[in-house]
């Protein structure tokens, strides 16, 4: 073997290979209040607890995990919605807190978003054309002409026809709606798209349409991902990095393959197990585990997994357990290793 | 774990449910026929729009009225009596004693203002007035516990808002066993839980149905579900069945293309997969469907008989019909020539 198999999915993960967006030991906490005007500090939500990652040009970073583990935080504060309580997230390499006036609208121009819900995620009283046009004439202004050689290229490249740019959002199914979702969010020419469950809204027949869309579209632009699923097959048919999380934490971190191939955290394990099977002959490994999701508002010490882990150990409920290499690529964060 | 020798419990025949709107009528279920015996779980699996979960509000005597009507000609056999002769009174008896069902969203379906223990016991009440108030908040929190609710003495006084999500599901799954019923129907009964948490409830399911010897209708959008938990499935349409067989038979020899290309373009956690297949389109608008076959515009195989004419349900298999031209002897015999 003269080269390195690249772990890409798709063909082109153009290996380069420069980080896009690096978060470096994020925190979010969410104070909780009591009292109407003497508001005292009662508690902290540790909605995201120091979590690393970077996301790579071209490529799509899937973040996984249940309700509750601070995915969504996650992809707030990448979109800068939320600011982080704690930790540097950094764009092209420049710490993304110190952004002002252009730099900041250059970055929000940089980092699109397409929501999970269609349905409401398109404003119905405005023409299809004008809103996937809005972000970009906002940005830079343009002469009608090139607008409209913008509006055609975008309708053509997320397989609409040029007509519909003329209808309004109820007239289409689902599945379109979202198309339309990913044209606006690809005006700008971004560099990174969160995309936010995709397609867990839209039929099985349509999923399978928008999920190569989204596919092609990356390799044709070279945009990255950040994509939050809990569909474990979605996730590994589309992403070249998962991070699997856990009431805030980061448990386990690997490219695709090795994550499937290697599952190690008992968590990642319990969660495939899960995972439904795609055949009725296909026995999984049974790996109970019970209860639920703890509430993050008082998270279990130590491993926050440790209450419903099958393989618990003494050390477990007191020392927080770091995220170690296991591998070169592959990260996890368990006791057993 | 069909005993031979015992009928079917529920038999459906040609059943039609249509809506008759001022423009016109739709056709949300046209010709349905399945048959559920003792102790069976049948799948019925579908996109939106399929007709599946009209299907089981017409079992239940609960199509929305005035527009829903079910047509002449048809039958809902239970037990050998039609359902649909039933008066509302009987109905009210048959419902929740006899046939039970799940709904996706267990915040909806449970009453906000009362605690979890008294709508158990409103249930209880239901299928058996003369008792002591005692001896039925036994009988719930029995039930709690049947569904393993941790603690249920005093998860009996909790209202539904106290609780998780899989939580109140279960408490969902108290009530609809309260009854004791012979079939089950569980309609997208696990789409809102967690990867674990579903899990967890779909091993709660199977425990329940081997203790009752219910049967048990799981109304989906899922082949996972399917392939983990079907003994039967059947694969709905635009409104009418595509295809029924067992569900080894199914997922190993699909007869029919729609069956075919929704399995391939279905996304798989045990294995990579290069490029999905995707059915490009979209279903048909039930209040204008085509005469034709309704899958013939999104069919690979289509051919002119296709879009003249219906086809015919056709025997593919051992327990095993669909419903395509390209199965019928006149067309194997035109082939062959």
């Amino acid at each position: 073997m003269t080269q390195a198999v690249t772990d890409a999915p798709t063909s082109a993960s153009n290996g380069s290979g420069n980080a896009i967006i690096e978060l470096e030991n994020i925190r979010k906490y969410f104070p909780i209040t009591r009292g109407v005007l003497l508001r005292r500090l009662v508690g902290e939500v540790k909605a995201v607890d120091g979590i690393s990652f970077q996301i790579k040009e071209g490529e799509t970073y899937s973040l996984v995990g249940e309700s509750g583990c601070g995915k969504t935080t996650t992809a707030r504060m990448v979109l800068q919605v939320e600011t982080p309580t704690e930790g540097v997230m950094r764009f092209n390499g420049t710490d993304a807190s110190r952004f002002t006036g252009p730099e900041r609208r250059e970055y929000r121009a940089s980092v699109q978003a397409v929501f999970q819900d269609p349905w409401s995620s398109l404003n119905p009283r405005m023409r299809v054309g004008s809103i996937i046009m809005e972000p970009l004439l906002t940005n830079q202004p343009m002469g009608k002409h090139e607008a409209q050689e913008h509006l055609e290229t975008l309708l053509r490249d997320v397989g609409l026809r040029q007509a519909q740019g003329e209808y309004y959002p109820h007239e289409f199914s689902g599945g379109q709606r979202q198309r339309i979702a990913i044209a606006r969010a690809l005006s700008l020419r971004p560099k990174l798209i969160v995309l936010d469950e995709p397609v867990s809204a839209l039929d099985v027949s349509i999923r399978a349409q928008i999920m190569n869309l989204l596919r092609q579209l990356q390799d044709q632009y070279g945009v990255s991902y950040l994509l939050i699923a809990h569909n474990l097959a979605t996730v590994r048919y589309m992403s070249h990095q998962v991070g699997v999380m856990y009431l805030g934490r980061m448990v386990e971190q690997a490219p695709v393959r090795d994550l499937f191939a290697n599952p190690s955290h008992p968590y990642t394990k319990a969660l495939i197990a899960a995972s439904l099977p795609s055949h009725p002959d296909i026995e999984r490994e049974e790996m109970v585990i019970s209860g639920e999701v703890p509430s993050p508002l008082n998270p279990p010490p130590g491993c926050h997994f440790h209450p419903r882990c099958p393989m618990v150990m003494e050390r477990c409920s007191v020392d927080d357990p770091e995220l170690r290499q296991l591998s070169p690529v592959h990260q996890v964060a368990c006791h057993l290793f | 774990m069909v005993a031979a020798d015992t009928g079917p419990i529920l038999e459906v025949k040609d059943l039609r449910t249509y809506f008759h709107t001022r423009t016109g009528v739709v056709k949300a279920v046209d010709g349905v026929n399945f048959e559920l015996y003792p102790g069976e779980t049948l799948g019925v699996v579908g996109e939106s729009g399929s007709g599946k979960s009209m299907t089981s509000l017409s079992i239940m005597g609960l199509v929305p009225q005035p527009a829903g009507r079910i047509e002449e000609g048809s039958q809902i056999l239970y037990r050998g009596e039609n359902l649909l002769e039933k008066s509302p009174a009987e109905m009210r008896n048959i419902r929740g004693k006899e046939i039970c069902m799940i709904l996706q969203d267990p915040m909806t379906s449970l009453n906000p203002v009362y605690t979890v223990g008294n709508q158990v016991i409103e249930t209880l009440r239901q299928s058996d007035d003369n008792q002591r108030s005692s001896s039925l908040k036994e009988r719930a929190i029995d039930l709690l516990s049947k569904v393993k609710i941790p603690a249920p003495d005093s998860r009996f006084t909790n209202f539904p808002h106290q609780m998780s999500g899989g939580m109140r599901q279960r408490v969902v799954g108290a009530i609809a066993m309260a009854g004791s019923p012979n079939v089950l129907i569980a309609d997208e009964a696990t789409t809102s839980l967690d990867a674990t948490i579903q899990y967890q409830y779909l091993a709660l399911l199977k425990e329940l149905q081997e203790e009752t010897g219910m049967a048990i209708i799981f109304i989906t959008h899922d082949f996972g579900i399917v392939a983990k938990m079907c003994d039967r499935v059947a694969v709905m349409y635009a409104g009418r069945m595509a295809e029924i067989a067992d569900v080894r038979e199914l997922f190993n020899n699909p007869q029919h293309p729609y069956t075919e290309a929704l399995m391939r373009s279905v996304p798989n956690v045990d294995e990579d997969i290069d490029f999905l297949y995707s059915i490009e389109g979209q279903p048909p608008a039930l209040d204008n469907l085509p005469p034709g076959c309704s899958f013939a515009d999104r069919c690979p195989y289509v051919f002119d008989k296709c879009l003249e004419e219906f086809p015919p349900a056709v025997v593919a298999g051992d327990r095993h019909i669909a419903t395509c031209w390209r199965l019928t002897p006149e067309l194997a015999a035109q082939e062959a020539r």
